[in-house]
């Protein structure tokens, strides 16, 4: 045999060896107790966020349970289409979650994308956040009711702070649309922050937003909060009355609000999602954790897997039925098999 | 008064809060210079780091970082034209073209000194005036953002050069750019081909780094042959008289900074375009013609955006209001920390807000001594040979573009804005008007629609409350100043012209 070829087989046999051992090494670690590396965390909003916020409070109390670092990234766009697609595209093995809110419920009807939680499996739903409607307290209303009423004596000339097609205001106002007329001229601003800063300086005259963001002027007095948008009175806003209160009507909607979770791809392995599943579970068990969700005016929810899909299934029949009659859906919930609530 | 000096001082007498805002401030520098690297990305990554540590403690790193990295985007822009952040892009203007003059030094030396004396302005004012300037931004209606942008866009004239016309083309560009993605008041999908990815619009970041850094590189393989001018390093420091003959000016051009970045809807990146055209129009004789190498710009530019840090604390310490994306992400910090921003936090956490008046003026001071020291390490950037600082500068824009949001589409943008940017160039299209219209351009037209969505649509009550507000009133008046003097100018300028 000549040198050269011994050099080449023996660089053959090194290489196949090699691979044998590779592949068995990463058979191995799908098989080995995951997580054996570090993770991927995408989060589907911006940093400075309500999610980007819950999601860098819940990720420290989990990664000493999974022994191994959760990365974090933002990769925002289309709403939230762009992290689902990413995440759903990744390979299902549990080593890309997806820190997601709503907004995939919706992205069908709205024409963004046709992927949605139904392609995930739902680590955890951590908490759901609370919406009040607020009015600036330099107009007369005391009451929904008086808001309501005013609304149909003055048609087209109440302003209502909004966040766009889609959006939170935007959903409670087509809700607050079943119970007849109402005539109102919706502006939309780039986000809650902004829509709050506009009703304070008096350029909107109510806004449906997340409690968390309007609490604590509220209390201060900047705001005057009129109900909740909740079937009961919450403890955080002792006084303010629930949406149902004036009208039971609104029963069937609720609970509604935007939510907040962990999230992989449904064909990841089972061992993977118990673990995972496990892990969040005790992490946000923490009281730590559990005091930082009041204080960020949620509904601690700390649920999974099918517990989790009831959810949001009631979530995304509820919402997108409520967008399609008020005009503003792409296409018909009907075509994605979501049944009326 | 006293309490409010030991709540200042707090984070000067501990050496551990004194430590961690020194190393806030560099590596915000460092990241600031970096294109792409944001500080708003710095600041939210902090978050999840100094999760378990104390709420004082973090929030000293944080300013920290934030008051470097908004002085860091000078670095980048002065000695490689790449603007390390947004709103350093007018810094880039005249910082560059001193720095080929062999005055990149200087040019440091001076950004930094500015960049202390704006962000001092910016604290004193935070310090004096917050209340006040918060109910006042209160005041700025939707309308109002409408024509403060349009005010804005007589920048163009500012950054066109030699010919108006190219410089409208590439401002309307700019605008068309700046349009693609989903509508931000309908969701409506605007020039998006049906594709995902165009959803989220073409990111600004991107397209900055490949109109400036990119296609400034493929214009320089032009000039391989021609030497690097040797740098002059003899005076780095500007001299007192000279910060004394600067002073009104910077005054000013600070001022503008402050009021600009509490606005919400407006941060550091409009606060220096505004300032710029201020000083272009306010100075009579510049050291060097505006654009080319000005001293005055360069000093606009830097105190603007430094003062607009300050600014942006307003909102958020007054209202629990966020004046920018990082003091948004901070208010996210509070809330982890078991803070609740908002209008009563300065009665309920009483030693917050000086606090961090402290700490930013402790930051802005090491801004000041991080700023000054290395810097002729740095004018050698420019003096190294071609062949090896493009592909260099290259990697960084590789890289800067895919660390905004981890995409390679992004990456693509910046190599298309880039090759657009080259051909342009050559033809003598300024670029500076596109990047203008990106950031102008949504802001415009968000706000002129939420006006007239406010007045259903009535286009006459609309014109009526442009001039029945008094914040209005104001800016519809600068307006029609700012024209009337343009068009008074070009005729006198065509009569000398035609004397001659």
């Amino acid at each position: 045999m000549k040198r050269r070829e011994i050099l080449i087989w023996s660089i053959c046999s090194i290489l196949s060896v090699g691979a044998a051992v590779g592949i068995h090494l990463s058979a191995a670690t799908v098989n080995a107790t995951y997580p054996t590396r570090n993770i991927q965390g995408v989060i589907m909003w911006g940093a400075g966020g309500a999610t980007d916020t819950m999601s860098r409070a819940i990720t420290p109390y989990v990664e000493p349970l999974l022994n191994q670092e959760v990365i974090l990234t933002n990769r925002s766009g289309g709403a939230g289409a762009i992290s689902t697609k990413y995440v759903h595209h990744r390979k299902p093995d549990g080593y890309t979650l997806l820190y997601g809110a709503e907004n995939p419920q919706l992205h069908g009807v709205l024409g963004l994308s046709d992927v949605d939680y139904r392609e995930f499996y739902a680590v955890n739903v951590l908490a759901r956040g609370i919406s009040v409607i607020v009015a600036h307290p330099d107009t007369p209303w005391r009451s929904l009711k008086e808001l309501m009423e005013d609304v149909k004596n003055r048609p087209g000339e109440i302003k209502m702070g909004s966040t766009g097609p889609g959006g939170l205001p935007y959903v409670i106002g087509a809700m607050l649309g079943t119970q007849g007329e109402f005539d109102i001229i919706p502006v939309p601003f780039d986000g809650d922050g902004p829509a709050i800063t506009a009703l304070l300086g008096g350029h909107v005259d109510f806004l449906p937003s997340g409690y968390t963001a309007t609490s604590e002027h509220i209390r201060a007095g900047r705001l005057r909060a009129l109900a909740v948008v909740n079937d009961q009175e919450i403890e955080l806003l002792p006084g303010i009355p629930p949406l149902t209160q004036d009208y039971p009507a609104f029963k069937k909607f609720l609970p509604w609000g935007p939510f907040y979770g962990v999230f992989i791809d449904k064909d990841a392995p089972d061992s993977v999602k118990t673990k995972l599943t496990e892990a969040f579970h005790q992490g946000a068990s923490d009281p730590a954790f559990e005091k930082f969700v009041t204080d960020f005016g949620a509904i601690q929810m700390n649920v999974s897997g099918e517990e989790a899909n009831v959810f949001l299934k009631k979530w995304q029949s509820v919402t997108t039925w409520l967008l399609h009659d008020a005009g503003a859906t792409k296409t018909s919930p009907e075509a994605f098999g979501i049944e009326r609530p | 008064m006293s309490q409010a000096l030991e709540y200042f001082s707090i984070g000067w007498m501990d050496p551990q809060l004194f430590f961690l805002t020194a190393i806030g401030t560099f590596a915000g520098i460092y990241i600031g210079a970096i294109p792409g690297l944001s500080v708003t990305m710095a600041v939210s990554i902090l978050i999840s780091f100094t999760f378990s540590w104390d709420v004082n403690e973090a929030l000293a790193l944080m300013a920290g970082v934030f008051m470097g990295g908004v002085y860091g985007g000078s670095r980048t822009a002065i000695l490689l034209n790449i603007p390390g952040a947004p709103s350093a892009l007018v810094t880039a203007l005249d910082g560059y073209p001193l720095a080929l003059k062999g005055d990149a030094g200087r040019a440091i030396g001076l950004s930094t000194v500015m960049s202390f004396i704006g962000g001092l302005v910016g604290i004193l004012i935070l310090m004096i005036a917050a209340p006040i300037i918060s109910n006042f931004t209160l005041a700025f209606a939707p309308r109002d953002y409408f024509l403060l942008a349009a005010l804005g866009l007589f920048l163009v004239g500012s950054l066109s050069a030699e010919s108006l016309s190219k410089g409208m083309f590439c401002g309307a560009l700019g605008v068309l750019l700046g349009m693609v993605g989903l509508d931000p008041l309908t969701a409506e999908e605007r020039f998006t081909f049906d594709t995902l990815e165009l959803t989220s619009g073409i990111p600004y970041i991107a397209a900055m780094i490949g109109f400036f850094g990119f296609a400034e590189i493929l214009v320089q393989l032009h000039h391989l042959d021609v030497k690097p001018v040797r740098q002059n390093l003899d005076k780095i420091l500007p001299s007192l008289s000279l910060v004394k003959k600067y002073l009104p000016l910077s005054l000013r051009t600070s001022s503008i900074g402050v009021i600009v970045g509490a606005l919400p809807g407006t941060g550091g990146d409009i606060a220096s375009l505004l300032a710029y055209d201020h000083a272009k129009r306010s100075v009579k004789s510049p050291t060097a013609k505006f654009g080319e190498g000005a001293e005055e710009g360069l000093i606009a530019a830097e105190t603007a955006n430094n003062a607009a840090v300050g600014g942006a604390y307003i909102p958020m310490l007054t209202l629990g209001m966020p004046g920018d994306a990082v003091t948004a992400v901070i208010i996210g910090a509070l809330f982890i920390h078991g803070i609740q921003p908002g209008p009563l936090m300065l009665t309920e956490t009483p030693h917050l807000f000086w606090f961090t008046v402290g700490n930013l003026t402790l930051a802005n001071l090491f801004v000041l001594i991080f700023g000054l020291t290395g810097i002729s390490i740095f004018s050698r950037i420019v003096q190294c040979p071609k062949g090896i600082l493009l592909p260099l500068i290259f990697v960084l824009c590789v890289v800067g573009t895919y660390a905004i949001q981890n995409s390679l589409i992004d990456v693509y943008w910046m190599l298309g804005c880039g090759f657009l940017g080259y051909f342009l160039k050559r033809y003598g299209f300024q670029v500076a008007p596109i990047i203008l219209g990106i950031i102008l351009g949504p802001l415009m037209d968000v706000s002129f629609r939420r006006a007239a969505l406010s007045v259903q649509n009535d286009i006459s009550q609309l014109l009526w409350e442009f001039v029945s507000n008094p914040v209005s009133l104001v800016l519809t008046s600068a307006i029609f100043v700012l024209l009337i003097t343009s068009v008074i100018k070009s005729r006198q300028q065509k009569a000398a012209e035609r004397a001659d």
